[in-house]
């Protein structure tokens, strides 16, 4: 059987998205990997305006100490793109991901919701197994 | 020559509060080509909404029937950057078509040169997701059906990202040279030199990333050495531009140095790559100054048309001519690389 060493968990400063840090920091700590906490930098990344969601280090440092992972196991990585692009890169090196972990915001409310579901994306696509943590409704 | 404008659509319904993609993009274009004071040599065309058959050719007709319900029931954020709104297929699709009836109507002519003036823009909208503000890929289903035509297009993007979604629809199609321009690192974080095209397509495309801070003397030199002698040995019958002016100093979505001259270079060396008139159209894509869009649109149809206009100098002086030596070597080890693996593969 494969030992899991690296994990990657998308991150966007949702509250979505910090269940899946969660998750993953647990999941790390359990069986002794790093985990990598990839935040996509979209293209308003650099502009002071209000659809720039605050994603910064700070809350998964925080979530770190909570879970007592070793911070030396926590990787914190900016890549340059939307969210899916960046974590379906992040299985090929220099990051080399045996696992990816995504929040899930739900969908299937009404049509179209299918759209801009990363974790669908994510999970159509991947080359590496998936964990897509529920949404709001039930944290972890 | 006659320059070809599409029609002012009402896009004021395609907008979020304080977001930078914004109604009055468009109008900062229109307006610089008003300024250029042209008579009955600027031709204005009504747009149309382009087909289901034709945004078909480049995107995935499940990602249309999604993209539509979403708009339709109501919109919201279709992810980190990108927005729809209930009125934003209509327009989008409003947008796809304007590029088709600008192209019609230089055809038509047999003359001049088109200037689709549209938003959402599109060069990031992938064949099935939205993102990057685009929703529908206007230069792509442009292209597109000029390919359905039988003719070979270049499409030149000098935007300050990388255009991954209009690389990505042509990845496989050899009818089509991609050529990019832009600032790497940044969004989206494709466009290196190694990409070069699919393998039934190798070489049709092109990437030149630039440091933060290049100046227009680097992207001039680019065209001359590395660009123009891909283009000559393509043969184009066609050239679309991906004109976004986000590489322009005062624009705060990057870092690029270029001034309203440097736009006007840039469009002088795009419309030599083909001969006959009436085979190149700008497609609006970025730009987020609103002044600095003006002045530059109107530097670039004025360069191309050649009529007077008083803008800024050329730029000089900044880094990234060193890139340029290292953008050809990589291209040159990644084709090698395809040829060893198809080689292999052949035994």
């Amino acid at each position: 059987m494969m030992n899991l060493n690296s994990i990657v968990v998308g991150y966007d400063g949702s509250v979505e998205s910090e269940n899946a840090v969660r998750w993953a920091v647990r999941l790390a700590h359990g069986v002794d990997a790093t985990v990598t906490v990839l935040h996509a930098a979209g293209i308003l990344e650099r502009l002071d305006t209000p659809f720039r969601r605050s994603a910064t280090p700070e809350a998964v440092e925080r979530i770190v100490a909570e879970e007592r992972l070793d911070a030396a196991r926590c990787h914190w990585v900016v890549d340059d793109g939307d969210a899916c692009s960046a974590l379906l890169r992040s299985a090929a090196p220099p990051i080399g991901a045996q696992l990816l972990v995504v929040g899930s915001r739900g969908h299937g409310k009404r049509p179209g919701m299918l759209i801009g579901s990363v974790s669908l994306e994510v999970v159509q696509h991947a080359a590496v197994p998936v964990v897509v943590i529920p949404g709001f409704e039930a944290p972890v | 020559m006659v320059l070809v404008v599409n029609d002012a659509a009402d896009d004021s319904l395609h907008e979020s509060p304080e977001h930078p993609e914004r109604p009055g993009r468009v109008q900062a274009a229109r307006a610089a080509l008003t300024t250029l004071d042209l008579g009955s040599d600027l031709v204005v065309v009504p747009a149309r909404v382009a087909t289901r058959a034709e945004l078909s050719r480049v995107h995935a007709v499940g990602y249309l029937d999604e993209l539509g319900a979403y708009c339709y029931g109501g919109g919201g954020d279709l992810d980190q950057d990108t927005y729809a709104t209930y009125d934003s297929w209509s327009i989008a699709t409003l947008a796809a078509g304007a590029g088709l009836a600008v192209v019609t109507e230089l055809q038509r002519r047999g003359d001049g040169v088109g200037f689709v003036a549209v938003r959402p823009p599109g060069h990031h909208a992938l064949r099935d997701r939205a993102m990057g503000f685009c929703l529908l890929n206007n230069i792509a289903v442009s292209a597109a059906a000029l390919v359905a035509q039988g003719e070979r297009v270049v499409i030149v993007d000098w935007d300050v990202h990388h255009g991954n979604g209009t690389q990505q629809i042509f990845w496989d199609e050899p009818n089509v040279l991609y050529i990019s321009l832009h600032q790497w690192p940044l969004f989206p974080g494709s466009g290196s030199p190694v990409e070069i095209g699919g393998p039934g397509a190798l070489g049709s495309v092109l990437n030149v990333p630039l440091p933060a801070g290049a100046t227009g003397d680097v992207l001039r030199r680019a065209l001359e050495d590395i660009v123009a002698p891909v283009v000559d040995a393509f043969g184009p019958t066609w050239v679309l531009v991906s004109a976004g002016y986000d590489a322009h100093y005062l624009d705060p979505m990057a870092d690029l140095c270029l001034s309203d001259g440097d736009f006007a270079d840039l469009a002088s060396s795009v419309a030599r790559y083909v001969a006959t008139p009436g085979r190149l159209a700008f497609f609006l894509e970025g730009g987020y100054h609103l002044d600095a869009l003006r002045d530059s649109v109107g530097a670039t149809m004025a360069a191309v048309l050649g009529a007077p206009h008083a803008g800024e100098p050329s730029t000089n002086g900044g880094p990234g001519a060193s890139h340029l030596v290292s953008v050809a070597a990589q291209r040159r080890a990644a084709f090698e690389s395809w040829t060893r693996v198809a080689g292999e593969e052949a035994r």
